[in-house]
């Protein structure tokens, strides 16, 4: 199985580098692949940053100075001095400023002038930021997926690219679009921005077949190497045991801690209340005879049974992987001929007039060549498969949970040992109530007090 | 069924729909539409094949009934009696949540061929006493991409009996080896002077002595009439009264007063049939729940182990319903260790005690204190440390007027606590044998 999860993954590396080749050569023509982009966004936050920062403290000096001055805003003389002073190093040189400003109104002037500038250029600079950074989250999800071999990370790089197409959209930059959509099969076919939708399609596909090849052999194999860990850690762990019984010196671990930790949890809890390899372990004697009777059970199973190894590790379990090549390739290539016919269907107003027999005025309206017409036919559709999934399951036999049926015999033991239980409680109940009526029959025939009462009367009142 | 990523791929393709949508843009749509229906499309081809039907799950287990602690092997056996291939399969293979799984992996994921079958085994070691199940068996059958999924708990339970655990004997006898004596080390035989054939020594002549008894040499050198004593072994017949009303169930898990009380009525089962004695048990709360007579057969062992297995603590204490039965059904003149808390009120307990008094028999009273096997004061804040305090205080005063009430009778009530609980046991069984106690 390992050999086609690789060739998957060679695949998915293939479509991938060819959906973020294409998102950049479609994206390009509006030169927004400004490399120093990322750069100009940091530098403009900054310089933003730096311009509020800038405002708060004048503001703030002013304000001191004006209550240390009796109410009134200090004059241009301290303004001067405290900006000559202070303010000087301020970097000041992006807004045409070279020298102190020396007069309050002054500086707010050019508080206000330039930070509009500077506004609107992070405005432009967040953009093209975003494209980067869509682009940098893509390949990095991309990479992780390769190695984790998980469906978010697939999801994630596909919508990471794919989110690059829909902020440029909202720019309003010339991005991939089939308008008007075409009426032809052929040429929606062959349509560059098709072929991008199809590759981006085939990612998701090809990654998701991939990580199912992976998740289908990996268990197996992991089986195999915990069992092979879990014997090596229970097999080291009853020969420390033996040479601290012995008096020997026990040199550190042989296996780390934390690869007997993930390998064998019943080791991790011996090691965790510092029993294997610790002075006291013999103190524990629980915990190292657990250890030492399980080494004994398991030498006795493979000992006594050859198959238990294999049980234990689930080899036969493995699938083959000339079955898992052919139903991969066959499966995706039915899903995507049924995916891009569909999708022609649903999308093509050609097909929708046709189909719906739509009136001569809607025919012809602009509203026709809208993409919300497609839902006319796509939420019926969609929902229709679903359903007859549900139809389908309706009518094959399927037991979603079974209730647990009693043998006879079982039923028979479960009633009389109720029924047993009932008449004990019944006679324990009777007993009681004799043993009370005994009692007070007995309190009023006898005038006595009884030795044992009496006795306990007595211990009780001192 | 979606699954949680088939929902993640519906979410995508809407996102895709509405921006195609609101920047009329078609490539956003499409791919929007190539999701939606790359999802579903599947669905009903997934729902025609994946009959779950069509799995059927076999589990074998070695052993039924084991000892706490002790390890067993499961096999689970998963086989597609269908036509079908069933591309992707997961199998959890259920186990009671306080074992702990020793070796292997209770888990398998993997897929089927028609009419072929999967086995996979792991180890479990099994906890703490009780009747336990095994299963049931969670298959889940997913399609290749993961997107959706039908799910089937499948019955197959498997009752496991855990008895109690067998450590403390196993400790005992390590102990034995050890010191390279036999199991008898320490154990006093109960004699009976006057019968028998072993010669136990002289005493004087009283009159009504049976003449053939006199020794007639020794008398001559002594210038007294001396007669010759013999004796002959006897065995102690004990009967170990269990408490299990709610209140023995307090404390840590496997730490409560009801866990230590079997052990050591394991213990003194055993100790009693290693040495020839007869000891039965009676597990009572409001009603008996079992009662094993004293025997010596070879089963007597699993008879006690079964009974203390499924031994519960809940209800109340009616000491008089369980000294009216046990005493019925017991003959011969015992030994009634009771092993209970005495949190009852204290009449019916010493009701109890005069029945069994009365009819000839023998008592002592092991009594786990609540307090020690609760929470450490330590952990306590200062306001739960004095209300635990004043509770404690109230406890001890309350058994100590019932230990004095006894006493009066020749019952002995020892107050025991986690760490000599056991040991108790086996000097009280010790004890009872030097003296003879209940002999038969």
């Amino acid at each position: 199985m390992k050999a086609v999860t690789w060739i998957l993954r060679i695949g998915s590396v293939a479509t991938f580098a060819v959906m973020a080749a294409l998102v950049y050569r479609f994206l390009d023509v509006n030169d927004i692949w400004h490399w120093n982009a990322p750069y100009d966004f940091i530098v403009t936050v900054f310089r933003f940053l730096s311009l509020v920062l800038f405002f708060l403290t004048t503001t703030m000096i002013s304000g001191l100075a004006s209550a240390f001055g009796g109410g009134t805003l200090p004059n241009d003389l301290v303004v001067g001095l405290y900006n000559t002073l202070v303010l000087r190093q301020w970097y000041m040189q992006p807004y045409g400023v070279d020298s102190p400003l020396t007069n309050l109104q002054q500086v707010w002037t050019s508080f206000g002038a330039n930070m509009s500038s500077v506004l609107l250029t992070l405005w432009d600079n967040t953009f093209l930021f975003l494209y980067f950074l869509f682009a940098g989250i893509g390949i990095v999800l991309f990479l992780q997926s390769l190695v984790r071999m998980d469906h978010k990370f697939v999801g994630g790089a596909f919508l990471s690219i794919q989110a690059i197409i829909i902020v440029a959209s909202f720019k309003l930059l010339s991005v991939p679009n089939m308008d008007p959509f075409p009426t032809d099969f052929l040429i929606f076919l062959t349509d560059s921005y098709q072929l991008l939708a199809l590759i981006s399609f085939a990612y998701l596909e090809i990654s998701y077949q991939m990580i199912y090849s992976y998740s289908v052999g990996k268990p197996v194999e992991d089986r195999e190497e915990t069992l092979k860990k879990q014997l090596l850690a229970l097999r080291q762990a009853t020969r420390k045991q033996d040479a601290i019984e012995r008096g020997e010196k026990v040199a550190s671990s042989g296996i780390s801690r934390s690869t007997s930790a993930t390998a064998f949890s019943f080791l991790r809890e011996a090691i965790e209340r510092k029993v294997v390899g610790s002075k006291d372990a013999l103190e524990n004697l629980d915990a190292v005879s657990d250890v030492r009777r399980l080494q004994i059970y398991v030498d006795e199973l493979l000992q006594s049974d050859s198959k238990a190894r294999d049980e234990l590790t689930a080899k036969a379990a493995a699938p083959s992987s000339a079955y898992v090549i052919g139903s991969t390739i066959t499966g995706s290539l039915v899903r995507f001929l049924s995916v891009i016919v569909i999708a022609f269907i649903l999308m093509s107003p050609s097909v929708l007039t046709t189909i719906l027999r739509l009136p001569q005025g809607i025919w012809n309206s602009m509203e026709i060549l809208q993409p919300e017409m497609m839902l006319l036919l796509f939420l019926p559709v969609v929902l229709l498969f679903p359903f007859a999934a549900m139809v389908i399951t309706w009518f094959s036999k399927r037991a979603e949970v079974e209730k647990e049926e009693l043998t006879e015999e079982e039923r028979e033991a479960e009633k009389a040992r109720k029924k047993d239980l009932a008449r004990r409680r019944k006679e324990a109940a009777r007993a009681r109530k004799e043993r009370e009526r005994a009692r007070k029959k007995r309190s009023h025939r006898e005038s006595e007090i009884d030795e044992w009462d009496k006795a306990l009367e007595e211990t009780y009142r001192k | 069924m979606i699954t949680q990523r088939g929902f993640v791929v519906i979410f995508a393709g809407v996102l895709l729909l509405t921006s195609g949508f609101s920047f009329v843009n078609f490539y956003l749509v499409l791919l929007g539409v190539y999701l939606v229906i790359g999802l579903v499309v599947t669905l009903p081809l997934f729902a025609l094949t994946a009959n779950l039907a069509g799995i059927e799950v076999d589990r074998h287990i070695d052993k039924l009934k084991v000892f706490s602690g002790d390890f067993l092997r499961v096999r689970v056996t998963i086989r597609n009696i269908s036509r079908r291939h069933f591309d992707f399969i997961e199998v959890h293979d259920q186990y009671p949540e306080t074992w702990i799984l020793a070796i292997g992996e209770n888990f398998i994921a993997s897929r089927i061929e028609p009419g072929s079958s999967i086995t996979f085994s792991y180890i479990l070691q099994a906890r703490m006493r009780g009747r336990y199940h095994i299963g049931p068996t969670e298959v889940v059958m997913r399609d290749r991409l993961g997107l959706h999924y039908y799910k089937r708990t499948l019955k197959a339970h498997t009752e496991v009996l855990v008895y109690p655990t067998w450590k403390d004997v196993r400790r005992m006898e390590a102990l034995g080896k050890q010191r390279q004596l036999g199991l008898m080390f320490g154990a006093h035989r109960t004699k009976t002077v006057g019968l028998g054939s072993d010669f136990a020594g002289f005493r004087e002549y009283v009159p009504g002595d049976e003449f053939r008894l006199i020794d007639w040499k020794t008398s001559a050198k002594s210038g007294d009439m001396v007669i010759r004593q013999y004796e002959m072994e006897k065995n102690i017949q004990v009967i170990c009264m269990v408490d299990t009303s709610g209140s023995m169930g307090n404390g840590y898990p496997e730490n409560t007063k009801l866990e230590y009380a079997i052990r050591a009525a394991v213990l003194l089962t055993h100790m009693g049939l290693e040495r020839k004695d007869l000891v039965g048990t009676c597990v009572f709360s409001d009603i008996v729940h079992g009662y094993v007579p004293p025997g010596t057969r070879p089963n007597h062992m699993y008879d006690v182990l079964e009974a203390l297995a499924a031994a519960e603590p809940k209800g109340w204490s009616d000491y008089e319903t369980a000294i009216q039965y046990v005493v019925s059904n017991t003959k011969k003149r015992s030994l009634f260790i009771w092993m209970t808390d005495l949190e009852e009120s204290p009449a019916p307990l010493l009701n109890a005690m005069k029945t069994l008094v009365a009819n000839g028999h023998k008592a002592m009273v092991i009594s786990p204190f609540g307090p020690w096997f609760e929470a450490p004061v330590g952990q306590f804040g200062p306001v739960e440390k004095v209300l635990s305090e004043a509770v404690s205080e109230e406890l001890w005063e309350r058994r100590n007027k019932i230990a004095r009430a006894l006493a009066r009778f020749g019952i002995e009530v020892i107050n025991v606590g986690p760490e000599d609980f056991l040991p108790t046991i086996i000097k009280t069984y010790n004890q009872a044998k030097q003296k003879g106690v209940a002999m038969f």
